[in-house]
């Protein structure tokens, strides 16, 4: 019996040499193939460019298609290939894809994605590849910068203006749109004394997609011209402003204003609390007023900018978010890459885009067409000329992070679990060693 | 006699007094997801919720069943959930045959490992998985897909195989084999065609199991091409709003080619699971 | 041993699968061996493939939980068990492996316990064959859905202005509209509600399996001494079922921890992490932190936490 078992064991390890064997075989087949397709022609050949975004399914279908194919038809050599992926999981692939270094040659990219994609070594320098194609970077809106060189472009912007339901204002027997936090507060009150569903805002803090912090909390602060962070990028929880801003969103949690269920309301639900008329106020994306007129077309609806602080009189930030546009540092067709780049900024295409997306250009020089859009967007384009556009958590490292700490905070504070200063207090501490 | 049969027609009316509470604890989310598939985007949140609508209408489904692109997610799910279940099939069949029927080294161990694949959260694995796929030039294609899913579905097929197997007297392979034949062949030959309830209860488990699957139906694969219908349902969320009433109405057109799987299969499926699952 | 000798397995005819075959060749003077490889040819497909797609990656993710900087960084440093130190002191950490324990075991308990109930109800002879199959299809209905629906269907109902608070308050049951989900302490409740309806179809299918096979001789066996229907349920159904009830209880446990979609897709792990799990806090130490390498320790001290689930289980398998 012991000889069987050593003789045995001689070919147990036979065994798991082939299979070794059979395993690595697969394996470098698998390579083989592999870098039999990538390795493209780099060369002046017909190139293929994959663009990965979350783009296409959220305009009108097949429009997107239709701006790919004008690309192709300007530039006969490079096809494009898109990938398109759910937003809320975007995110998680382009991660994954940067770890294997397969990510797809151009990215669309949220600016609060940017500085950990950049530190990753995953997204490419743009800047240098502005220089190499001779970019004229002068009319671009924006550009969204690590340590001073350029990894995203916003190609469309959306602004988060104050969404109100007419009807319901009047009803409640308020004049006008509040421009003010204590309007605000007052308008609020007499929505929600209303009775029924109705509540005078909504505030969602859904955990999972912490964007609420950025878009219906942190806007208040921007909007009375405030910072969140220090003048060298530390941040400044504790300081007057954020504390005010608390207060102040505690003070509307504790009026009753504030819809139920919001510690776990996605920015979905929001909306669609607003469309029926559930809710009477709402800081939101322009981009949602095609879907609320869809959803009910018979409310009666305006936006306005987001209320500052009593007595505040200078410029009011306007929260927004981007669709941006980078290039992945291991495509083998940079050069090609930035040429799609280029032609979704040139005025006509940009202008296109922000057309059908139903945003304001990242071209300065492009010249949206609301004419057969509803004139509200001509309103809330007002708005945001008067204005300046501000979202401190674009470029910021771990940006979803931070926003979901300090969430974690605020749900603390507002379930009355502790008080404003602990809430500031440890909020700055979970910021302060990333930052 | 009058009591008894009394006695028994109470003890009915309980058992299905207690069905029905049942059926309306499993059935009605299911009501209200067909009741949803046929609102308008509008009436999901209508207050007072209503179960039929003013605009009750099948656009939904017309939609769904007009697009080519939703379809290929259809055509996608039924390639990977059938090559699944038949792989799955037959590498279990051969491993639970190994297990069954002779006793070697290592193999209480090798057992412990093929039940504690089952334990491994998948959500942990994704990152190096990714990498590993895409090495082997899988990424993007039906095979990785179906391999991985293999993956997860093969522990659980084994443990019942294995344990049906156990349940036939080893007699009948013996008596092929003093015939001369291999053991292969008497495991194709006898035991395999005397298991049809067991293949079918574990079939329809593996089926299910890779019709569903989410988190790597996502993560490995980056066209529409290639993607299934749990993907293709999640595509109707987007960044800013949620297409309801698609998303229900896609729900359930998926789950009818399962739920046939079932009424076909249910029998069998049953007798299959009391066999192998009793003793699994 | 006799099995051993009278298996010819290189016969020409019928394939054998690879590894037999060439084994089989090289020493079919020497058959004794030859039945030593045998059934690890038989295994050699599992064997394969469950080694490069599962053991490796798991040994990846066991490297990665011992290094610094993982994935984000392109030349990681060794960094010991600072990671597992880092885990297992996170009061989010200890927070989600108490909500995964309160969350898997009465998921369990109620799967097992619906799942019984509703199989004996659906195995009762007092009904006929179609009522029960009619309630049979309408039983395995949550089992149907994908994950993704099943959250956003829920979602859906109970959003404090929903259907549910709707007909509860309607019929008197509340008084006030609850917020189901978003209610520190009802959300726990509210998403393990959720994971017993989606989950409970599979246990009661087994279970009705494991009824059909007890076999009818017991019973009327106990009916003759003059047991009544709940002692014969004890006496007979339950020992008979105990084998099935602890298998499929301890796959449910280690089923059920493994729950990331449902519960990321529903309440993301708040309102204040009442609801965050070992899976969902992971997710975020990767996705969202960039914490590659402290998500990496927490996946494998939750591997090993499910191992002594699994582990357990073969035991249970041994002891038949």
């Amino acid at each position: 019996m012991t000889g069987g078992s050593t003789r045995l064991q001689g070919r147990t390890r036979r065994l798991l040499g082939v299979m070794a064997v059979a395993v690595l075989s697969a394996t470098a087949v698998g390579c083989g193939s592999n870098s039999g397709t990538s390795a493209g022609s780099s060369g002046s050949g017909p190139v293929t460019l994959e663009f990965a975004q979350w783009w296409a399914p959220e305009l009108p279908a097949g429009s997107f298609d239709k701006l790919m194919s004008e690309f192709t038809a300007q530039n006969p050599n490079i096809k494009v290939k898109l990938l398109s992926g759910p937003y809320a999981s975007t995110k998680q692939q382009l991660v994954s894809g940067a770890a294997s270094r397969t990510l797809p040659d151009v990215v669309g990219l949220d600016g609060a994605w940017v500085s950990d994609f950049a530190k990753q070594g995953a997204i490419a320098d743009l800047s240098e590849l502005m220089t190499a194609a001779k970019y004229d970077s002068s009319q671009l809106a924006s550009q969204i910068q690590v340590k001073g060189k350029t990894y995203m472009i916003p190609v469309v912007n959306f602004v988060y203006p104050l969404f109100v339901n007419n009807d319901l204002l009047s009803k409640a027997g308020v004049k006008k749109p509040p421009s003010t936090r204590t309007e605000f507060l007052d308008a609020a009150k007499k929505i929600s004394a209303l009775g029924g569903n109705v509540k005078g805002w909504a505030l969602p803090l859904d955990t999972a997609v912490p964007n609420g912090i950025q878009n219906d909390v942190m806007s208040w602060l921007w909007a009375s011209g405030g910072s969140m962070l220090t003048k060298d990028g530390k941040p400044d929880l504790t300081g007057q402003g954020v504390r005010s801003t608390v207060e102040y969103v505690k003070s509307l949690n504790d009026a009753g204003v504030v819809a139920p269920g919001s510690l776990t309301m996605k920015e979905q639900d929001k909306v669609e609390k607003f469309a029926t008329g559930q809710v009477g106020m709402m800081i939101d994306s322009l981009a949602h007023i095609t879907l609320i007129k869809k959803n009910n077309p018979k409310l009666d609806f305006s936006v306005v900018p987001i209320p500052a602080q009593d007595g505040y009189t200078g410029k009011r930030g306007i929260p927004y978010a981007s669709w941006g546009i980078g290039v992945a540092d291991s495509s083998e067709h940079k050069a090609e890459a930035f040429k799609l780049v280029q032609f979704l900024m040139n005025k006509q295409a940009n202008a296109e885009l922000s057309t059908l997306a139903k945003g304001f250009p990242g071209n300065k020089t492009a010249e949206p067409d609301f004419s057969t859009s509803d004139p509200l967007f001509k309103t809330a384009f007002d708005i945001y000329k008067e204005g300046y556009p501000a979202n401190e958590f674009v470029g910021l490292p771990k940006a979803e992070d931070l926003m979901r700490s300090f969430d974690e905070q605020l749900q603390l504070l507002l379930t009355g679990k502790q008080s404003i200063d602990d809430t500031l207090n440890k909020a700055q501490q979970a910021w302060a060693p990333v930052l | 006699m009058l009591t008894r049969q009394r006695r028994r027609l109470y003890a009915k009316i309980a058992v299905l007094a207690g069905l029905c509470v049942g059926a309306a604890f499993a059935g009605l989310p299911v009501v209200w997801m067909l009741s949803t598939s046929f609102k308008t985007n509008g009436e999901v949140f209508q207050v007072p919720p209503r179960l039929i609508t003013d605009n009750f209408s099948f656009d939904a489904y017309a939609k769904i069943l007009g697009d080519a692109a939703q379809l290929r997610f259809f055509i996608n799910s039924y390639i990977v959930a059938l090559s699944v279940t038949v792989l799955t099939l037959f590498v279990a069949i051969l491993a639970a045959y190994g297990f069954s029927r002779y006793n070697f080294p290592m193999k209480r161990s090798i057992n412990a490992v093929i039940v504690t694949v089952q334990a491994v959260p998948p959500i942990t694995l994704v990152i190096p998985y990714f990498g590993l796929v895409v090495g082997l030039g899988l990424y993007n294609t039906y095979p990785g897909l179906i391999l991985t899913h293999m993956v997860f579905t093969l522990p659980y097929a084994i443990i019942m195989m294995t344990a049906y197997f156990n349940t036939l007297p080893r007699e009948l392979d013996e008596s092929v084999k003093v015939d001369g034949a291999s053991s292969w062949t008497a495991l194709w030959r006898i035991l395999v065609p005397i298991s049809v309830p067991g293949l079918v209860a574990v079939g329809v488990y593996t089926f299910m199991i890779s019709w569903n699957e989410y988190l790597f139906a996502l993560t490995l694969t980056r066209t529409d091409d290639m993607r299934t219908v749990p993907i293709g349902i999640q595509l109707l969320m987007g960044q800013h709003s949620y297409e309801w009433n698609q998303m229900m109405a896609m729900s359930i057109l998926g789950s009818i080619p399962v739920l046939l799987l079932f009424l076909l299969f249910q029998r069998r499926f049953i007798g299959g699971l009391t066999s192998g699952a009793v003793k699994a | 041993m006799e099995t051993a000798k009278l298996d010819p397995a290189a016969s020409p005819g019928a394939p054998p699968p690879a590894a037999e075959s060439a084994a089989g060749r090289r020493r079919s003077t020497r058959p004794f061996p030859v039945q030593r490889v045998v059934p690890f040819g038989y295994l050699s497909p599992t064997l394969i493939l469950i080694f490069v797609l599962m053991i490796i990656p798991i040994a990846m993710v066991v490297s990665y939980s011992f290094k610094d900087n993982v994935i984000v960084e392109q030349n990681p440093v060794f960094a010991g068990l600072a990671n597992y130190t880092t885990v297992l002191t996170d009061p989010n950490f200890l927070a989600a492996l108490k909500n995964t324990f309160i969350f898997i075991t009465l998921s369990t308990a109620a799967h097992l316990g619906l799942g019984l109930a509703f199989a004996t109800m659906l195995n009762s002879p007092l009904l006929g064959g179609v009522t029960k199959a009619i309630f049979r299809i309408v039983y395995i209905l949550p089992w149907l859905f994908t994950v993704a629906v099943i959250a956003v269907i829920w979602r859906l109902m109970l959003d404090p202005s929903g259907v549910v608070n709707y007909i509860l308050t309607t019929i008197g049951v509340l008084r006030a509209e609850v917020s189901w989900l978003s209610d520190p302490n009802m959300a726990l409740w509210a998403l393990t509600f959720i994971n017993i309806w989606a989950g409970f179809p599979f246990f009661m299918i087994s279970i009705l399996a494991g009824l059909q096979g007890i076999s009818p001789v017991l019973y009327e066996a106990a009916s003759v001494d003059g047991a009544t229907a709940f002692r014969q349920f004890r006496n007979v159904t339950l020992p008979q079922l105990k084998p099935v009830l602890l298998s499929m209880a301890v796959l449910d446990l280690i089923w059920t921890s493994q729950q990331f979609a449902l519960i990321w897709m529903t309440t993301g792990g708040g309102p204040l992490n009442v609801t965050e799990m070992l899976s969902t806090y992971t997710y975020k130490q990767a996705f969202s932190s960039y914490e590659f390498a402290t998500a990496s320790a927490a996946a494998v001290i939750v591997l090993l936490l499910t191992m002594i689930l699994a582990v357990f289980y073969v035991r249970l398998q041994k002891e038949r």
